[in-house]
């Protein structure tokens, strides 16, 4: 048999972009198919981010390709109204980046008391 | 409607297979986009006529460039439609021979097409399966595919679809 050692992906330790990482929340609680999407991210970054068609089919495209998210069949299936969900591969992306940003976050506020102080 | 053929005129310049997965999708997410906007005065109108053409024009650009430097069975990956997939051994004007509807197998025996349909769904399980690193799934599929494909044979000469 033969033993293949894998490499870690590269991917992994790379921070996401913030469509990126807007996509993969706001796929985090449920499906949600592409004009919802658009709204979710919306509202979530309050109204700060508002993604072009092109920009998040882009992202949804090579999300796909790396299978961190997958279509998902909903009753009502028609093209124009395809669901996407989180695999287990991205939600573990989106929880090493939320980590990533936990640390950040508290290194910097570390800084900004010392310098207060 | 002028900016929704403008649209479909723009989404043309994309590679063939990224607007056979996401083009009826990325039309429909911007007339609902428009609509939305019409309602909020020009000037919001504009604004999204802009940004949705300056995002087409920049994703257009960044497709072409995904698609000649990935290879194919990664892209694959992202780009497969299990409606359209067309099993191996099955002919090709036999599986999109109902040209114009909406089921490529809909001019098939009933149970010719729900043995090609598993056969397809399976190839896609072990794909992803693959694709996860899932190698004990990937060979549940494989097996589970190799006898969906012997039932479609039978079938398949049942209704005399080999001439």
């Amino acid at each position: 048999m033969r033993h293949v050692a894998l490499q870690p992906d590269a991917t992994e330790t790379k921070p996401l972009t913030e469509p990126v990482l807007l996509i993969l929340l706001s796929l985090a609680d449920r499906p949600r198919h592409g004009y919802a999407l658009m709204k979710d991210i919306e509202s979530l970054s309050h109204g700060r981010v508002r993604l072009s068609t092109g920009t998040l089919y882009g992202a949804l495209r090579r999300l796909l390709e790396d299978t961190w998210i997958e279509r998902f069949k909903q009753e009502d299936t028609s093209r124009e109204k395809q669901a996407y969900r989180l695999t287990s591969a991205g939600r573990r992306q989106l929880q090493l980046e939320l980590g990533r940003m936990k640390q950040l976050t508290q290194a910097a506020s570390v800084r900004l008391r010392a310098k207060e102080v | 409607m002028i900016a929704q053929w403008i649209y479909r005129a723009l989404l043309r310049l994309y590679p063939r297979d990224y607007t056979a997965a996401f083009a009826d999708e990325m039309l429909a997410a911007f007339e609902k986009g428009w609509e939305e906007r019409q309602r909020q005065g020009r000037a919001a109108l504009a604004r999204f006529a802009l940004t949705e053409v300056a995002g087409l024009v920049t994703g257009v650009g960044a497709e072409w460039i995904a698609r000649l430097t990935t290879d194919s069975s990664v892209r694959g990956r992202g780009l497969p439609d299990l409606r359209k997939m067309r099993p191996a051994g099955v002919p090709s004007e036999l599986w999109f021979g109902a040209a114009g509807s909406n089921s490529p197998q809909s001019s098939l025996p009933l149970e010719v097409a729900q043995a090609q349909e598993r056969v397809a769904f399976l190839v896609g399980g072990m794909v992803h399966a693959i694709a996860n690193h899932d190698f004990q799934a990937a060979r549940s599929y494989s097996y589970e595919e190799y006898r969906a494909r012997d039932t479609l044979c039978s079938l398949r000469k049942k209704y005399g679809l080999d001439q």
